[in-house]
């Protein structure tokens, strides 16, 4: 794990000095060039979101709960003026993904699997997910800036996920073992009465999308911010089956950002 | 600068408009399901075709295809009409209500699903049962099958006086099939005994319930079979519940007899799979007969929490310490013990059910044994009185 994390940074730094190290001669004054109009960023911020199919299935009727959860963003972008107004963003931030939600479904598909037993049929009644990522996030973004005010900025970002989680249960409803004519299997609302999930194992450690942002300095140092991420890489790992639908993180940060360089 | 203000306006319209779209819901898709849940039988005096006004109407179990009304043996069922409760939306047919003549065998309906893309068939037949007068009733475990939904488990058929085979057997397996579906047929908890007493027998061993039994607090599975219904639809939900226990009787019970042989397992775990290792399974080998209605006339069911402490209980006989019998088979013979004086008349209108139970685990019932504990049953028998 640290291996890629490691990767990643050797990756942005690399990328960001083959700029700086253009061919000819050495190194030092290039650099000092190259960084000479660079401007530094730090953020703070909170987001909001969740792991969510493209497009509601009908099967998922009703959103019962959704708790916020402590999903803090902080990190540091910099950013490389190439013209007047485009320039080059890229960035670290370390943040939490997390999202407790509470939903009513009708015959949804599932597939449940633990060390190889399965139980697969249409669940209808109450699902209660929990999810958890911690993740290192790499954004490589175009920027565009209006003035010194604003600037919105869009592009890819690649994340590493150091620590996740994905649980919950299925409850107060029954499942249908493989189709709408099979067994029943009515489940209750207690810890016992209830079929519990964790899907840790099934999450994939590398994720990618797309973000797009807009930054707002009211001063020359301070600022807001507010980020979409939109996850293009599916959350679990492709040889996870358990649901028909492939769900994507997708994520909204608002928060401060300190002009530092 | 209003054309900054515009520009971020239509970024942040596009952003909403994308969280917009992703929780939106759908229109309610139409119902799938096609299951007959309760079917009736509205007469103006349901004495003449009943025994017991309880038996009119029938809960139906998912698994179930087959509906049987239990009658009187001199009951008119040219001119039927029984009733249905079926999934919201779904269509059945021949009519709800329609008049069927069930004198020439059973009567299929078939119910099709609101959204038209499912269907189920059900028989519905009026079994008229006649006053059997047997001294002893003989099971011996020769009749047995895989099980005709999912091929998996074996279920097992009695006896009945006239020589036909009964569904009176029941075993907790579906409910096993729910937490491992990969075991075999010979991995369940009930499974054949090839070399018992005398040819077949029943073996019971308790077996682990795998992930998904110790996240939900049911880590182990004794084996069990015992005369009544085992309802798998909430064997999750309410597992005491699932065990329905017994069958109308007809006859005093004497005594019960048989032979076992039980080895016990360890280590010994309890509902959340903590080990005890200075406890020591046991098996158990038990017959009830209750009171099938209360004061009230109320219909009543023994289940896994009172089978054993009911008010409703008149008799019992129960083998006394199943321990390790060393690979020897052990003969008991058992007599009931009376707690309330039997009301013939009363047994002869099903008034009564009968239950016989073998478990592997004494305490299985509250997920409490061990692993591997084996209870083998054959040749076992119910004396019954035959005095008029």
């Amino acid at each position: 794990m640290k291996r890629y994390i490691a990767s990643i940074l050797i990756t942005v730094i690399a990328s960001m000095s083959a700029w700086a190290i253009m061919p000819n001669d050495g190194g030092c004054q290039n650099l000092q060039n190259f960084f000479r109009n660079v401007e530094g960023y730090g953020r703070l911020g909170y987001s909001i979101g969740g792991t969510a199919p493209m497009g509601m299935p009908a099967e998922i009727r009703k959103l019962n709960k959704f708790i916020l959860q402590p999903n803090v963003a902080f990190g540091a972008d910099l950013i490389k003026p190439a013209s007047a107004h485009w320039g080059v963003l890229a960035g670290i931030h370390f943040e939490n993904k997390a999202m407790h939600i509470d939903a009513t479904v009708k015959n949804y598909h599932m597939r449940l699997t633990q060390d190889g037993q399965s139980l697969e049929g249409v669940f209808t009644g109450k699902n209660d997910s929990h999810a958890v990522q911690w993740t290192f996030t790499v954004p490589i973004q175009a920027v565009y800036k209006f003035n010194d005010k604003w600037k919105i900025k869009f592009g890819p970002y690649f994340s590493y996920i150091t620590s996740c989680n994905f649980d919950g249960f299925a409850y107060d409803g029954y499942l249908r073992v493989d189709d709408p004519t099979g067994a029943k299997v009515l489940l209750g609302t207690t810890d016992e009465e209830r079929g519990n999930y964790d899907f840790k194992d099934d999450i994939r450690k590398v994720q990618w999308g797309m973000g797009v942002g807009v930054d707002y300095f009211f001063t020359r140092k301070f600022g807001v911010y507010a980020d979409l991420n939109w996850g293009l890489s599916g959350f679990f790992k492709s040889s996870f089956k358990t649901l028909d639908q492939t769900l994507y993180p997708i994520y909204a940060t608002i928060g401060i950002a300190y002009r530092f360089k | 600068m209003r054309f900054f203000y515009h520009k971020i306006s239509v970024l942040v319209a596009v952003m909403a408009l994308a969280s917009i779209c992703t929780s939106c819901f759908k229109e309610e898709p139409l119902n799938a399901e096609c299951d007959i849940e309760k079917a009736w039988v509205h007469v103006a005096n349901p004495a003449d075709l009943f025994y017991n006004e309880s038996d009119t109407l029938i809960n139906v179990i998912s698994t179930e295809d087959k509906i049987t009304f239990t009658m009187r043996d001199d009951a008119d069922v040219t001119a039927l009409a029984p009733l249905f409760t079926i999934t919201e939306g779904a269509t059945i047919s021949p009519a709800n209500g329609s008049v069927h003549d069930f004198s020439n065998g059973p009567v299929k309906y078939t119910v099709t699903s609101q959204d038209g893309k499912w269907s189920r068939t059900y028989t519905v037949e009026c079994n008229r049962v006649a006053h059997y007068v047997t001294e002893v009733m003989n099971f011996d475990f020769e009749h047995f099958e895989l099980d005709p939904t999912y091929h998996k488990y074996y279920i097992w058929h009695n006896t009945l006086p006239d020589g036909s085979l009964g569904d009176d057997w029941a075993t907790g397996n579906r409910g096993y099939y729910l937490a491992q579906s990969s075991a075999t047929a010979d991995n369940y908890p009930t499974t054949v005994l090839e070399n018992g007493y005398e040819g077949y027998g029943v073996n019971l061993t308790t077996r682990g319930t795998g992930p998904f039994g110790i996240s939900s607090k049911k880590p182990i599975a004794a084996g069990n079979m015992f005369l009544g219904r085992f309802n798998g639809d909430i064997a999750m939900f309410k597992p005491l519940m699932a065990t329905e226990f017994g069958i109308p009787f007809t006859q005093k019970p004497l005594s019960l007899s048989g032979y076992y042989q039980y080895s016990p397992s360890t280590p010994f775990t309890d509902k959340n799979f903590v080990q005890h290792p200075e406890r020591i399974d046991a098996g158990d080998i038990y017959s009830v007969l209750y009171l099938n209605h209360d004061a009230n006339g109320n219909p009543v069911v023994l289940y896994g929490d009172n089978v054993l402490s009911s008010e409703q209980i008149v008799a019992v006989a129960r083998v006394q310490n199943v321990n390790e019998t060393n690979g020897q088979w052990v003969y008991f013979d058992i007599p009931f013990e009376y707690r309330q004086d039997i009301d013939l008349e009363l047994l002869a209108n099903r008034g009564y059910n009968l239950t016989i139970v073998f478990s592997s685990s004494i305490e299985g019932a509250s997920f409490e044994g061990a692993i591997g504990s084996t209870l083998k049953v054959d040749k076992v028998r119910l004396t019954c009185e035959t005095k008029e």
